[in-house]
């Protein structure tokens, strides 16, 4: 099995997000792995050791800082690390799916991996668009993943424990919602010892491709309402909640 | 005395006894050599020659259990006398006319006064009655009393053959052994007083107007007393007991480097893998530890792990870990030594209840270090990727990413300066003579970040120069490196440097003392040499200087302490914050465990990081009562504070006085805001807010 | 080229999603605005689809798109899609429309955006990115472009009504799928129903462990209500799949929500906003979810908990 994860590198949202112009201000927020990719990584990997292969994980380097996540990549199970060098902190969803595809198509893929969503697909997600140029099915929302022979049986969920069970000859593009189990934590020694001794391969960015979107405005939410903050220690929270419940007849 | 006969057959016995005796020691010396390079010792010969007087002394056992302490002293004291005792008794028995009662009247040979003779048999005669008492008290301690102190709690792992009572029965033996040999010994001795009482045997001669004189029973005592030597030898070396000969021994090689010092997860100058799966992945002196051991159990009473009803027991490591070698090596069970020490000494729970604060270690009277074993064995847990507590991962998760285990955005941990009503410097952009190291929890936690201002506030009132380093400050590392993650700490200290490199600066200052633990004592290990501080230092420091003076005293209230272990254990900081409440005026009271002993609030080591588990009194709990209990003895109408100086601290004792229900008796507060009030720095809304 | 707005619905087991109607809705709107028509196509097999506000219905009919299934619901969209050339194609950001709406973009070469919040007469869209912290505006150039729009935007009332559908056959040739539907997965069996309970105690990230989940549990029990989630809680496998709240879990609208430690992404708010009392409990101050609970409180989650344990 050739397996690739394609992965997105993405501003962080655990800090505030400053803007500059339309956009976000890209210089100045730290970029992290796509939280959705953790578990794609993890669910490729699940497959490389259930039914052996190969995973290839690939990126955009979109500041110059995607070594650390390959590494990470490579010290949770993958074998190849992969980066587009495109070196623009704005590529969106569709520049970036672009230049994947092109670098996925020399891979002989049985299967790519990628997370469900990122917070900043604006332009939509980079699975089903990998799927389109590389004319491959597609499915996102999954939660499980099994291989046999040459097709896959792949649970998505809709909402709620519903869901459907797909079965996909191969090769195909999966979009991963959850992996089968909890992404495993790598301990940094070993990322570290990978940093020393993996190669990363280098591809050049190829073919263009834009959203066909243009940012007008970016900016936090119009806050609309707001909650009534209740003051004070923990305890006083607790007594004006419960105060609050037995008013309205809820506790 | 002997005849040709037994003579023979005594030297016979000798011999087989000899030959098994050094077989166990070389057997010890075996396994204790297979294990890991430990940091190198310096000046052996100093150490062991300071452990020696110590030993003699008995200073360290004196660190707790006053009473059975000074039972220990009989039977260490009568032992050592006893060593001479039987040497003699082996030259009476072979030498005839070696006879020393009635100060030596029948003593063939002339070199020895009577005086000598007479003390020699005073000693012998009094410590017998010594050994006696000892040794019946702590039998009786053991199996009549039962002192639940020297059991181990139904879900410690516990080597099956300990379960089947295999302790019990090397007490009894060893028991019955100096019980049987002394007695028989002060018998021999009576038997011989053919002329009545000599005044310098008192038990003997007491013993002799019963028994009556007997050469018959000379013989006999002797092949009782003596004979059982003969056995007792090579028992002692495959029993717990090899603590009389190991103990002292191992406190002259105990671990030489800072306590807030870990040893390497790989030893110096070698590949090997990190920390410890098996036996023979810890150090040797560690592997020593086990036979140094004798189970008192003092290691116990002060563990908060233990205290909590996790299945830990730094004791019940140590003996399973003898007993594991001693089924490898004297049993037949080799192969349990392939085994993972997870399974075999200390359960995986047990390793991951440890906060790491230091008061087994620190307690123990022979230098042992099984919070070093636990940590080694964290270490190669998490490199082979066993299965790691859902809040612990999350934690390295995000101190992996964010430098914090807050899942917070790097550029947030500034937040709080930006806040400020007046500039804080950022360190590394412009000079400045103090670089206050923040911490995670002080940086980002709601409830801490008043205080963290409020020290701000008071540093500006001092004219004290400080800057801190904003997003290029990263979780120190102390706690991540407690966890087991030797290579995320790395990362960690490596990235501190870095920031430290772009700073300019005379010392370091911290709030948290477990950052200063770690910036004090192991970055100077990786190049990071610097004069770090604990607040409470410098804070110490500007009253005394007049820099800081108290404005409103404190008079009105009683407060108690309670030292962070990784400020007064690891680093015996016990001082500053102790002359700072005396100055601020408040009325203090001391806690019974205090200073040395304090006992952890139960955070450390990760400990916060994992899910709140066990039901039961937490150690944070029992120490908030033990505060309260302190306060009623001097009874009044103040208001009575719980002072800490630890961010942890506040948030774990806070939620202690809470669970406890004892809201409105006591209330939680950092040292810090106490400061502020006395010098007039004006606490802020927020801060009220906390306070209450 | 038309002024058409092509509204994708979706549906299961013959019942349209709340989001397809306030697509309609919203569709009439600016189809009404633009001088074009409001569509709404549904692609199935024997789907009663005369349900729908829209000027006119296109109902796709073929026993192969009798389930879900993307690579053919793509082929049929793409297909029709191309032969009719709307202005906009309207999606929901959903589970299916998030199969879709990238795919479709990527294939005719139009612009698309997603975490579609609300669009202008203009066609210029508001998205809520950045997990919530952030708003932007984008603009679609060119001729056609897709929107994927997260549920709960627009009114559903706005799209109820009762055109008749148009059915044709499927523009393509169903045959050689690669994509097979197996069977439907119902949730497990034996646990609650949150959507049929009056009052929730929700569990976000800030739970932190799952040991952590027995406190949030004794919680609701002292408040006879039941624990649900936010999705990481789920995806760590701390709670199972059935209580999850939110955009790929369900809808509930309860008498209170009580949110401990959710920071309140869209997605989540998708499942919960409309509950009739919500107070949430988050250490962030600035978390979204402040801007959509009726009550907050900045304040560790245990601590509170804790305290509330002791007063009920």
């Amino acid at each position: 099995m050739n397996i690739v994860v394609a992965i997105k590198h993405i501003p962080s949202i655990a800090d505030d997000l400053p803007v500059k112009g339309n956009n976000v201000d890209f210089d100045s927020v730290d970029f992290v792995l796509n939280e959705f990719d953790e578990q794609s990584i993890e669910q490729a990997v699940l497959v490389k050791e259930a039914v052996g292969g190969t995973v290839t994980v690939v990126g955009v380097d979109m500041i110059g800082e995607l070594d650390g996540v390959l590494h990470l990549a490579l010290a949770k199970g993958a074998d190849k690390a992969v980066k587009i060098t495109g070196d623009d902190p704005a590529a969106d969803s569709h520049q970036q799916a672009k230049w994947l595809a092109e670098a996925i198509k020399g891979m002989s893929a049985d299967m790519v991996f990628a997370g469900v969503q990122a917070s900043n697909d604006l332009d939509g997600q980079i699975g089903p668009m990998i799927a389109a140029h590389l004319d491959m099915p597609y499915i996102g929302g999954v939660s499980s993943v099994e291989v046999a022979g040459d097709s896959a049986t792949v649970n998505k969920e809709f909402a709620g424990g519903v869901g459907a069970k797909y079965s996909v000859s191969l090769p195909m593009v999966v979009g991963v919602q959850a992996s089968t189990k909890p992404p495993r934590y790598a301990p940094v020694s070993k990322v570290r010892q990978v940093a020393q001794t993996a190669t990363i391969e280098k591809v050049a960015p190829s073919g263009d491709a834009g959203s066909g979107l243009t940012f007008k405005k970016m900016a936090p939410p119009v806050v609309t309402g707001h909650a009534e903050m209740i003051e004070g220690s923990s305890k006083d929270v607790a007594k004006k909640i419960v105060e609050l419940l037995k008013s309205k007849g809820l506790a | 005395m002997l005849t040709l006969i037994e003579k023979i057959i005594f030297v016979l016995l000798a011999l087989i006894s000899a030959g098994f005796t050094v077989h166990g020691f070389k057997t010890i010396i075996d396994s204790v050599r297979r294990g890991r390079p430990a940091p190198e010792l310096k000046n052996v010969p100093a150490s062991l020659l300071r452990a020696g007087v110590m030993v003699l002394l008995q200073q360290t056992i004196f660190k707790a259990r006053k009473v059975l302490s000074a039972i220990h002293l009989g039977l260490f004291f009568g032992l050592i006398t006893y060593a001479f005792v039987n040497l003699v008794d082996v030259l009476e028995g072979f030498i005839p006319g070696f006879d020393l009662v009635y100060g030596g009247r029948n003593f063939a040979f002339t070199f020895l006064p009577a005086g000598v003779i007479n003390a020699f048999n005073l000693i012998a005669d009094v410590m017998s009655g010594a050994l006696l008492f000892s040794i019946t008290v702590m039998m009786a301690r053991r199996f009549i009393v039962k002192d639940k102190r020297l059991t181990y709690r139904d879900n410690v792992m516990l080597n099956p053959k300990i379960l089947a009572g295999g302790q019990a029965k090397d007490s009894l033996t060893v028991g019955v052994f100096v019980i049987m040999h002394v007695a028989a010994r002060l018998l021999g001795q009576a038997f011989r007083l053919t002329d009545g009482a000599d005044p310098f045997m008192p038990i003997a001669s007491f013993l002799s107007n019963i028994f009556g004189a007997s050469q018959t029973g000379i013989h006999v005592a002797w092949w009782v007393s003596i004979g059982w030597v003969l056995y007792i030898l090579p028992y002692i070396t495959r029993s717990k007991h090899t603590h009389f000969t190991v103990g002292p021994v191992n406190l002259g090689l105990a671990k030489q480097n800072p306590r807030g010092l870990l040893d390497p997860a790989v030893p110096a100058g070698t590949k090997l893998d990190p920390g410890a799966k098996f036996l023979h992945d810890l150090s040797w002196k560690r592997v020593l530890d086990s036979y140094a051991c004798v189970q008192c159990n003092r290691c116990q009473d002060v563990c908060p792990a233990n205290f909590y009803g996790r299945p830990l027991s730094p004791s019940a490591l140590e003996v399973n870990k003898r007993y594991l070698i001693k089924e490898a090596t004297f049993g037949s069970h080799p192969d349990r030594l392939l085994l993972p020490l997870t399974e075999t000494v200390i359960s995986a729970e047990a390793v991951w209840s440890c906060t790491t604060c230091h008061a087994c270690v620190s307690i123990c009277p022979v230098g042992n270090e099984p919070m070093a074993d636990i940590i080694d064995i964290r270490r190669r847990l998490l490199i082979d990727g066993g299965e790691i507590d859902s809040g612990v991962q999350n934690a390295l998760q995000s101190l992996a990413t964010n430098g914090n285990w807050m899942s917070k955005g790097k550029r947030l941990r500034g937040r709080w300066a930006k806040e400020m009503e007046f500039p804080v410097k950022n360190a590394t952009e412009e000079p400045v003579e103090n670089l206050w190291f923040v911490g995670d929890t002080a940086s980002f936690d709601e409830r801490v970040v008043p205080n963290t201002k409020m020290v701000a506030r008071i540093f500006q009132q001092a004219g004290f120069d400080f800057g801190i380093m904003y997003q290029n400050e990263n979780n120190a590392g102390n706690d991540v490196r407690r966890v087991g993650e030797e290579g995320l700490f790395e990362q960690l200290v490596e990235q501190n440097l870095q920031s430290f490199g772009k700073a300019q600066f005379k010392q370091i200052v911290t709030t948290d003392p477990h950052s200063f633990n770690t910036l004090k004592n192991e970055y100077p290990q990786f190049g990071g040499k610097f004069e770090v501080k604990h607040y409470t230092a410098v804070m110490a420091k500007l009253f005394e200087e007049g820099k800081l003076t108290v404005k409103n005293p404190l008079s009105g209230y009683k407060v108690t302490y309670h030292d962070p272990c990784y400020l007064g254990r690891y680093n015996g900081g016990f001082s500053a914050p102790r002359r700072i409440l005396q100055m601020l005026g408040v009325e203090f009271n001391e806690m019974p465990r205090n200073c040395e002993n304090s006992f952890c609030c139960g955070a450390g080591g990760g400990q916060i990081w994992m899910g709140k588990v066990a039901p039961g009194e937490r150690p944070a709990e029992n120490r908030i009562k033990e505060a309260l209990t302190t306060f009623e003895k001097n009874p009044n109408d103040k208001k009575q504070l719980f002072i800490v100086t630890c961010p942890k601290d506040m948030i774990m004792y806070s939620d202690a006085v809470k669970t406890t229900g004892n809201e409105g008796k006591i209330e939680v507060r950092d040292l810090i805001q106490l400061i502020a009030e006395a010098v007039g720095v004006e606490m802020p809304l927020e801060a009220e807010a906390v306070a209450s | 080229m038309s002024n058409d707005i092509f509204v994708i619905t979706e549906h299961m087991d013959g019942k349209f999603s709340d989001v397809s109607f306030e697509l309609v809705g919203k569709a009439k709107e600016l189809a009404s605005a633009l001088g074009g028509q409001a569509v709404a196509v549904v692609v199935g097999s024997g789907t009663a689809s005369n349900v729908f506000a829209s000027d006119s219905t296109i109902q796709v009919d073929d026993t192969a798109l009798s389930q879900f299934n993307p690579e053919a619901y793509g082929k049929v969209i793409e297909a029709l899609v191309k032969d009719k050339s709307p202005r906009l194609v309207m999606f929901g950001w959903t589970a299916t429309g998030m199969d879709l709406a990238a795919w479709l973009s990527a294939r005719l070469g139009v612009p698309c955006a997603a975490y579609v919040k609300n669009i202008g007469a203009d066609l210029t869209m508001s998205c809520q990115a950045y997990g919530g912290k952030m708003s932007a505006d984008v603009a679609p150039e060119g001729d056609m472009a897709i929107a994927a729009v997260l549920a709960g935007s627009f009114p559903v009332e706005a799209g109820q009504g009762s055109t008749a559908a148009t059915t044709m056959a499927s523009p393509v040739a169903l045959d050689g799928l690669k994509t097979k539907f197996v069977e439907a997965i119902k949730p497990a069996a034996g646990d609650v129903d949150i959507t049929a309970q009056t009052k929730l105690v929700s569990i976000g990230r800030g739970i932190g462990s799952k040991d952590n989940v027995e406190l949030a549990e004794e919680l609701a029990g002292k408040l006879g209500a039941t624990v649900s989630s936010s999705r990481p809680v789920v995806d760590a496998g701390w709670l199972p799949r059935t209580r999850q709240v939110g955009k790929s879990g369900l809808k509930v609208k309860p008498k209170l929500y009580l949110m401990l430690g959710i920071s309140g992404a869209p997605e989540h708010l998708e499942g919960m906003k409309s509950a009739e009392l919500i107070i949430a409990i988050n250490t962030d101050k600035k978390a979204p979810i402040f801007n959509v609970a009726h009550y907050g409180a900045t304040a560790d989650l245990f601590e509170v908990a804790e305290a509330m344990l002791e007063l009920l």
